[in-house]
């Protein structure tokens, strides 16, 4: 292949795997603290992304600078779906941590729906797909047949700087060490004095920050937005965990670059319409899954949160 | 005077069964005591009572002073009452120097902020905590020290038993309660756990420590005195040598038969 195609490929390819990274993080540390799947995860990137949407009509609006709205998205999306995130774990999950996790299942798959439907509803014409807001500069970088953009970078930078943040937040403070206490023995880590509420509460709204932020650098990327974008993004994102081996941090990472990946080798390498890269990206994680059931990061399980 | 814990009274009942039924107990700063008893006398339930995992049908908990009853584990935690678990509860994904840090939660704080940016900064502090760690597991285990970000996993029976303890004596507790340290240890691994736990004592002479234990050689080199349960009650509180010699001790430990 021409390397400049390459290039560009390779390029489209961590822009997806970082977006399905923030949301496949987001399942596996549910996943970690509560051994509980929350299938609205996906309907929770939608939601961030519709906040920021709101945020930056009302905030254009008044007539703000571009950096100043996407500040002020970027602001409330994460802020309100980290209360989002808390309120679902706070009335929804903890409440049902006696009960079989079927039930956690069911009642995450019906507040996914009535988030989903909810936005279809209430938010103006919801059904149509909305533009969404060019607010990073639009120039590019030109190499030949390469093109970087602009716009390209500052997303890549802002997903990666929340990875790395994520993993210094768990590697290195008290709420991270915390949260992987809890996630191991609640009740040995409540003997420590370790607040179980608390820990529980602070990873929902981390993870559902993660989330929001993935809904916002989707939308900028794609420069639009609709009600149901969160069905295939938290489809991605639960099977890049399970990939990666589900309760492992880093394992949700890769799993999200995986699963970028074989996206776009099918769309570009195989010989096939591009239209089929979903059936050949799914198709493989269940290959995947047959050959490592565990995930691929299952082994070296020192890193569990 | 009042002791350091001062347990009343103190009933639970899982179902129709009296797990304790009615259990003084009382231990001052500094002492350490025995807590004896056959199988499902109520020994292990009356650590969960106090450190808050069970809750008790009635009586009361005093600790310093203070009424506990009831209070979350991790509310009775940061009073300053540390525990040990019959079969091991260590975090084994994590490295030894994590578990220490979880067992220190309630005394770190750096700031977030400080710990996910700055960590120049706090460099000195993790070095000293680090040396601190390594001169508590020097006196339980000449090598456990270097071994301290190897995972809890890669460590033999003994290491871990030392590491449990070392993890409850990391946020330099007043009273910790030793559930049955010497389960599936070999009477030589026993009697150097308790040597080291006697170094310790030595170190931080106001540290009270319950200990429960079967092998009664071990209660009688440790502990000055004993609280012998059975069904629940207790039905013997002396020195060791009393205890032994008390007829309801050796009816429910040897049997009706047993007289000497």
């Amino acid at each position: 292949m021409d390397p400049a195609l390459f290039a560009q490929h390779l390029l489209n390819g961590v822009m997806l795997g970082v977006i399905y990274a923030l949301v496949a993080v987001g399942f596996t540390l549910f996943f970690g603290v509560l051994d509980v799947i929350k299938f609205s995860h996906g309907d929770v990137v939608m939601l961030g992304a519709f906040t920021a949407l709101a945020t930056s009509i009302a905030a254009s609006a008044a007539g703000l600078s571009s950096p100043v709205i996407l500040a002020a998205m970027l602001l409330a999306a994460i802020v309100g779906m980290a209360l989002v995130g808390m309120l679902m774990a706070r009335y929804l999950v903890l409440p049902l941590r006696n009960a079989p996790t079927l039930n956690v299942l069911l009642v995450t798959l019906m507040a996914g729906t009535v988030i989903r439907e909810g936005v279809r509803l209430f938010y103006p014409q919801g059904s149509n797909p909305k533009p969404f807001p060019r607010l990073l500069p639009t120039g590019a970088f030109e190499f030949g047949a390469f093109t970087l953009r602009h716009d390209s970078i500052v997303l890549l930078v802002l997903g990666v700087g929340a990875i790395v943040f994520v993993h210094l937040l768990i590697v290195r403070t008290r709420l991270g060490l915390a949260i992987r206490a809890v996630a191991q023995d609640p009740e040995t880590a409540s003997a420590m004095g370790i607040p179980f509420r608390g820990t529980v509460l602070a990873t929902f709204a981390i993870g559902s920050a993660l989330a929001a932020l993935a809904g916002v650098v989707n939308g900028l990327y794609y420069s639009e937005v609709s009600f149901n974008m969160g069905l295939l993004l938290g489809a991605i994102g639960f099977s890049a965990a399970v990939i990666g081996g589900l309760g492992n941090v880093y394992g949700a990472i890769l799993g999200g670059f995986v699963f970028a990946a074989l996206q776009t080798i099918g769309a570009v390498a195989l010989p096939f319409a591009s239209a089929y890269k979903d059936v050949f990206a799914f198709g493989v994680v269940i290959l995947l899954m047959a050959w490592k059931p565990g995930g691929l990061l299952a082994e070296r399980s020192a890193e569990r949160v | 005077m009042t002791h350091l814990l001062e347990v009343s009274g103190l009933s639970v009942r899982f179902g129709g069964v009296r797990a304790l039924d009615g259990l003084d107990l009382h231990l001052d700063e500094g002492e350490t005591l025995g807590l004896i008893g056959p199988n499902g006398s109520g020994k292990t339930t009356s650590f969960n009572t106090i450190t808050g995992f069970v809750l008790p049908a009635g009586g009361t908990v005093r600790f310093a002073g203070e009424d506990i009853t009831a209070q979350p584990p991790r509310h009775v935690a940061r009073r300053g009452i540390a525990r040990t678990f019959q079969r091991l509860r260590l975090l084994t994904e994590l490295s030894v120097f994590d578990n220490l840090m979880v067992g220190q939660h309630l005394t770190l704080d750096h700031g977030i902020w400080a710990n996910l940016l700055g960590r120049s900064r706090l460099r000195g502090a993790i070095a000293r905590q680090t040396d601190e760690m390594r001169t508590l597991l020097r006196h339980f285990s000449p090598t456990l020290p270097d071994r301290l970000h190897e995972p809890v996993s890669a460590l033999t029976m003994i290491d871990r038993r030392r590491v449990e303890v070392c993890r409850a004596l990391a946020r330099s507790p007043r009273l910790l309660l030793l559930d049955e340290p010497s389960a599936g240890m070999t009477p030589d691994e026993t009697a150097e756990l308790m040597r080291d736990l006697q170094n310790v004592k030595a170190a931080r002479p106001s540290l009270a420590v319950i200990l429960i234990e079967h092998d009664m050689a071990v209660i009688e080199r440790v502990s000055a005195r004993c609280v012998v349960l059975d069904y629940g009650r207790k039905i013997a509180d002396g020195s060791y040598a009393e205890v032994t010699r008390d007829p309801a001790v050796r009816r429910a430990y040897l049997g009706e038969e047993a007289d000497a």
